[in-house]
């Protein structure tokens, strides 16, 4: 009387309340072929299975329910999957963390083919919190959760994942690919662009960019484009990439983004008119990959950077002067700039509307009151704590049995002869 | 911002030569066209102090730069170059002279100059081909004499035969040609006289190709030598050939930018010693010298290197506009000596070899005149500084920016009271600022290199695309990671 | 004009957050009108223009058509984005709010105002009694008024204002057992 299916259903059951959980995801990887073929069946046998008991079971149910095709009735789908998100026993469910962030590759990828992106976004969320060690270990999902706010506009949620320092990335037995750890950089990069986080969105297409590779990926050179645009709105140059940037950037990276290159030539030039006749000249290139947005910003943030440069040289300047040294409209525009940029911070002026001047000044900033020393504090501890965990990865390596024997090994046969970095890179975990 | 949703292809191999060559910055910037309108250059006195093609070209160099001087430069030349196998060089000049005589430049010229120009020489058919038969001859001859030579490997006469014929080419015009024979000669030194000998033929052909940085790598091989490098009683020989060593430097590193550098080799010279009209004159010395040096010195050293210098005293003796300059800069006399400056312009712009240079040497003397003009004050009236520099109010202003960004004057303009404040620094804002950016700097590495580490130990790298094409694009993980994470 | 309202901008905050929750568990994805209306209000309150604008960039088109509300509040949002303050009052000024977003725009309009006033502070040494009142949105004797009441100088002769510099925020020393803590952490930091 008993089906496959039934079979599977009561194993599961049996090897859940045992709690023989490394048995039970045997058994799961084994069963493939049969949820395949009772594919009809599938609710059934759900609704037999305990979400938080059986959770492993549920979970290679759902994902056989993905891979019917066309989706039969996505919006229960959705609802199980929602709820089992939530509800699902996280300690059984990291017994197959691969599993589980192909569930959430699977119902993000359905969410975005339909348009709906907006509505994974709490799911996922929950998703990491589920499957994370720690809140700073990165999972294949964060990409994922990154996309989904980005195509629905709804960025927000992102920024507690993202403003997470990551130190550690979770294996999920292997399928955890470059390609999810691309993605995460490159759309969490995206996402602090259009917040206007530029700092760290640098930082995030940075690391994307020096990621290590053997080949161009695409999305390393879209990263790259996007490295070159940042840097220059925040800093007004394009600062250079870390010593252990792979070859590949320079080889080819570089040369398939000629067009950003040209951009920074003629940003360096300090003229917003060459930098605009620039813009023009590669406007096609830069509407097709989606660049001309942020190259706008570029040729905004030329004007104030020149009238950052005037901070430098002048203490006092007509605001008829300033218009016509940094090629603004007039007077008006120059105050706009000004006002602006005093509001954001950017620069320390004063406008004197009597006689048309602008006054500049030095950092305001002495060093001297309490709030300043809390913040020195702060900025203090954080690099006691970095050099900490610095320390801490040291030992964790020193005593690490292949570690040892590899160094040991090394210092028999080849007596000093290699170097630190030598050993480092033989050593893998 | 609309995202497409990316998978990660890989890109087509690009083509491998790609890779090796980065885009390079062009050194070789096209020769600025300008004009010299007036100039009250001795051409005859000019020409007399270089010799061979050093003639030559400076003539025609003048010629293509100063109307005015056109055809009188060009029929120096063309008369010159008769003493000479230079067969090509002779069509070549008595072509533009042809030009410049048919052309409208004759009629603009001042009387006594076009009083010469009445008759161009007509083109001298027979001299061509007579020379042209001669040359061959005598390359003949030579080689001839190099073949017997080498039956006979008397290791002397090879190397004098390579040298002869070189000297042959380097009379024709054929610098490449000259260029291997002389350094063929290398293999035949026996002395290390004949090493420096070879160094200074190679140089001297180097030069006329300008090809400095084997200029430069002679000049060492030379200096390198016992001959050369031994301290001590020097003969007067080898003090000309230290001397030529030295303006030979000078000359690549001016041509190369290294202004300093040049001035300090330049300033090397012996005066005594300082006769190769096939290269340089001695007023070449002072000039290049002189402008480099007050362009790229700072007070002291102008004071020490060059104007106590007892040597090179003597060549700016030749050239006394110069030495005023460089005494009234050092008097801080600046609005004159920048005047002074720009009156000798013209001349120096008709020097084959500083010309190219001139803007961005002048521009550095200025720069340094103003930034030394500041240095003791602790602000400055504007409206006097622009008189002391012969400039309006508005262009100082921008000057002074320019060098304020560079970081060459250290202060801050008060555009309203038109007044030039040094910039008082705040040590301990400034410690402070530095610090807090450090700590930022410091973090932002340290968790790269951290989330770096746990890349490395998860081996998140971009694999190279399968080579056998039957297994698509996709990225396979690399195997030996299946411990699951726990 | 100094406005005391930091208990009210806490609440509006957690309001905010609420909404932010509510959106995202609409079903189906949609909130209603109302969640729209007062979280794109709330994020013009927090000066959050960047959230304010991707918000209204994923309203559906539909609900945005059938409730003017709505546009009206993003009619602000775009001035504040423009930085155009006689703008900003007037949007503000052209719409009749519902009860739901009612306090949350006047409270717009207060924090508006008085960023307004810190900014003509902190960036004018002197202004035109013109230029000031457009920035508070009032007429050019209520502005000389409220703003010489703060302590500022008008010159009537020349019709210039004199702004006085915002005092820096005090903030509370610390205790001095903290300090020694932090103190003695970082020696030892620096000892090993």
């Amino acid at each position: 009387m008993a089906s496959p299916l039934e079979q599977f259903v009561n194993q599961v059951r049996a090897l859940s309340s045992s709690g023989n959980l490394r048995e039970l995801c045997d058994l799961i990887n084994k069963s493939g072929d049969i949820l395949q073929k009772n594919a009809p069946n599938l609710d059934t046998a759900l609704g037999a299975l305990d979400i938080q008991e059986h959770s492993l079971g549920v979970l290679a149910i759902l994902c056989v329910k993905f891979t019917i095709s066309p989706l039969p009735d996505f919006e229960g789908l959705f609802s199980q999957v929602e709820l089992f998100i939530a509800a699902c026993n996280g300690e059984q469910i990291r017994f197959a963390t691969d599993s589980f962030a192909n569930l959430c590759h699977q119902f993000s990828h359905a969410l975005v083919e339909r348009k709906m992106s907006i509505r994974g976004i709490n799911p996922l969320c929950h998703a990491i919190q589920k499957v994370q060690l720690h809140p700073a270990q990165l999972t294949s999902v964060h990409g994922d959760l990154c996309q989904l706010c980005l195509l629905s506009k709804c960025m927000k949620p992102a920024l507690p994942f993202l403003d997470t320092d990551i130190t550690d990335i979770s294996k999920e037995s292997g399928a955890f690919d470059t390609k999810h750890f691309l993605s995460y950089y490159y759309y969490g990069g995206m996402i602090y662009t259009a917040l206007k986080n530029y700092d760290r969105a640098l930082y995030f297409f940075e690391v994307a960019v020096t990621t290590p590779a053997m080949a161009v990926s695409h999305i390393m050179l879209e990263s790259y484009k996007k490295y070159v645009l940042v840097s220059l709105i925040l800093h007004g140059k394009v600062l250079q990439l870390p010593k252990y940037t792979s070859q590949v950037v320079t080889r080819f990276i570089k040369p398939l983004s000629q067009a950003y290159h040209d951009l920074v030539t003629a940003y360096n030039t300090n003229n917003p008119q060459e930098l605009r006749s620039m813009v023009d000249k590669h406007r096609d290139v830069f509407q097709r990959e989606n660049t001309y947005g942020l190259v706008k910003q570029c040729l905004a943030s030329i004007y104030k950077k020149n009238i950052q440069r005037l901070t430098k040289t002048f203490l006092t300047l007509s605001l008829a002067d300033m218009a016509n040294r940094v090629q603004l409209s007039g007077p008006k525009e120059a105050e706009k700039y000004v006002l602006e940029m005093i509001e954001d911070g950017e620069i320390y002026a004063t406008i004197d509307q009597k006689e048309g001047m602008v006054n500049f000044r030095d950092n305001p900033e002495k060093y001297d009151n309490p709030a300043m020393l809390q913040y020195l504090d702060e900025e203090m501890k954080k690099c006691m704590g970095l050099d900490e965990q610095l320390r801490k990865m040291d030992q964790e390596i020193a005593v690490n049995p292949q570690y040892v024997q590899k160094s040991m090994g090394i210092q028999d046969d080849d007596l000093g002869g290699s170097s630190m970095g030598s050993k480092m890179s033989g050593y893998n975990l | 911002m609309p995202l497409p949703v990316q998978s990660m292809l890989f890109q087509p191999p690009v083509e491998p030569m790609q890779i090796d060559a980065p885009p390079e910055e062009n050194d070789n910037q096209p020769e600025l066209a300008f004009v010299v309108e007036s100039c009250s250059l001795d051409l005859e006195s000019y020409a007399a102090q270089y010799t061979g093609l050093a003639r030559l070209e400076r003539l025609v160099f003048i010629a293509d730069h100063c109307p005015p001087l056109k055809v009188e430069a060009l029929r120096m030349a063309l008369h010159y170059v008769q003493r000479t196998y230079n067969v090509h060089l002779y069509q070549q000049v008595h072509r533009k002279l042809q030009e410049a005589a048919s052309s409208g430049v004759v009629a603009n010229m001042p009387d006594a100059v076009a009083g010469l120009t009445l008759g161009v020489p007509p083109y001298d058919t027979d001299w061509v081909e007579t020379t042209a038969k001669k040359a061959a001859l005598k390359l003949e001859k030579l080689d001839t004499d190099l073949k017997n030579y080498k039956g006979n490997s008397i290791k002397e006469s090879i190397r004098r035969g390579h040298d002869d014929l070189g000297d042959h080419y380097l009379d024709c015009g054929d610098l490449s040609n000259a260029l291997k024979c002389y350094s063929r000669a290398r293999d035949y030194c026996t002395s290390a006289k004949h090493v420096v000998n070879m160094c200074l033929n190679v140089i001297k052909v180097s030069i006329l190709l300008q090809n400095w940085p084997h200029v430069l790598s002679y000049v060492n091989k030379a200096e390198a030598t016992p001959e050369i490098a031994e301290k001590g009683e020097r003969d007067s020989q080898s003090q000309s050939v230290i001397t030529k060593l030295k303006c030979a430097a000078g000359l690549a590193e001016l041509a190369t930018k290294k202004y300093k550098a040049s001035a300090k080799y330049f300033l090397q010279a012996s005066f005594d010693h300082c006769d190769f009209p096939d290269m340089l004159s001695p007023s070449n010395v002072a000039i290049y010298g002189g402008l480099c040096a007050l362009a790229t010195f700072d007070r002291q050293e102008l004071q020490k290197n060059v104007i106590s210098s007892s040597s090179f005293k003597q060549f700016l003796e030749l050239e006394p506009q110069l030495r005023d300059i460089i005494l009234k800069f050092s008097e801080s006399k600046y609005a004159s000596c920048l005047k002074q400056l720009e009156e000798i312009k013209d001349h120096l712009l008709l020097d084959m070899y500083l010309s190219p240079h001139i803007n961005s040497l002048y521009t550095m003397i200025r720069n340094r005149a103003l930034t030394q003009y500041f240095s003791p004050y602790m602000s400055a009236d504007m409206r006097k500084m622009a008189a002391a520099f012969n400039t309006t109010l508005a262009a100082l202003e921008d000057e002074l920016m320019q060098l304020i960004l560079d970081g060459q004057i250290q202060a801050r303009i008060d555009s309203h009271n038109k007044i030039l404040y040094a910039r008082d620094v705040d040590q301990r804002s400034t410690t402070f600022e530095k610090a807090l950016g450090m700590g930022k700097a410091y973090q932002r590495r340290t968790k790269a290199l951290i989330l770096r580490s746990a890349m490395l130990k998860n081996q998140i790298h971009v694999k190279s695309p399968p080579h056998d094409s039957s297994s698509g694009g996709e990225a396979s993980i690399a195997p030996g990671t299946n411990a699951s994470n726990r | 004009m100094p406005c005391e309202m930091a208990g009210d901008t806490l609440d509006f905050l957690s309001l905010g957050a609420s909404l932010e929750r509510q959106e995202l568990e609409s079903p189906g994805g949609v909130a209603t009108p109302t969640v729209y209306c007062q979280l794109l209000a709330v994020y013009l309150l927090q000066k959050d223009l960047n959230n304010a604008k991707y918000l209204w960039k994923r309203i559906p088109q539909a609900i945005k058509n059938a409730n003017p509300e709505l546009v009206a509040i993003w009619a602000v949002g775009k001035k504040m984005w423009q930085r155009d303050f006689p703008a900003i009052y007037t949007s503000l000024s052209a719409f009749q709010w519902s009860a739901e977003v009612k306090q949350i725009m006047a409270a717009v309009a207060e924090s508006v105002r008085s960023r307004a006033c810190d900014l003509v502070a902190q960036a004018y040494s002197s202004i035109s009694a013109e230029d000031l009142a457009a920035f508070l949105g009032m007429s050019v004797d209520e502005a000389v008024k409220a703003v010489v009441e703060r302590g500022w100088q008008a010159d009537p002769q020349t019709r210039m204002v004199t702004p006085k510099k915002p005092a820096p925020a005090a903030v509370p020393p610390r205790e001095s057992s903290q300090h020694l803590q932090q103190f003695t952490d970082l020696v030892a930091f620096l000892e090993n």
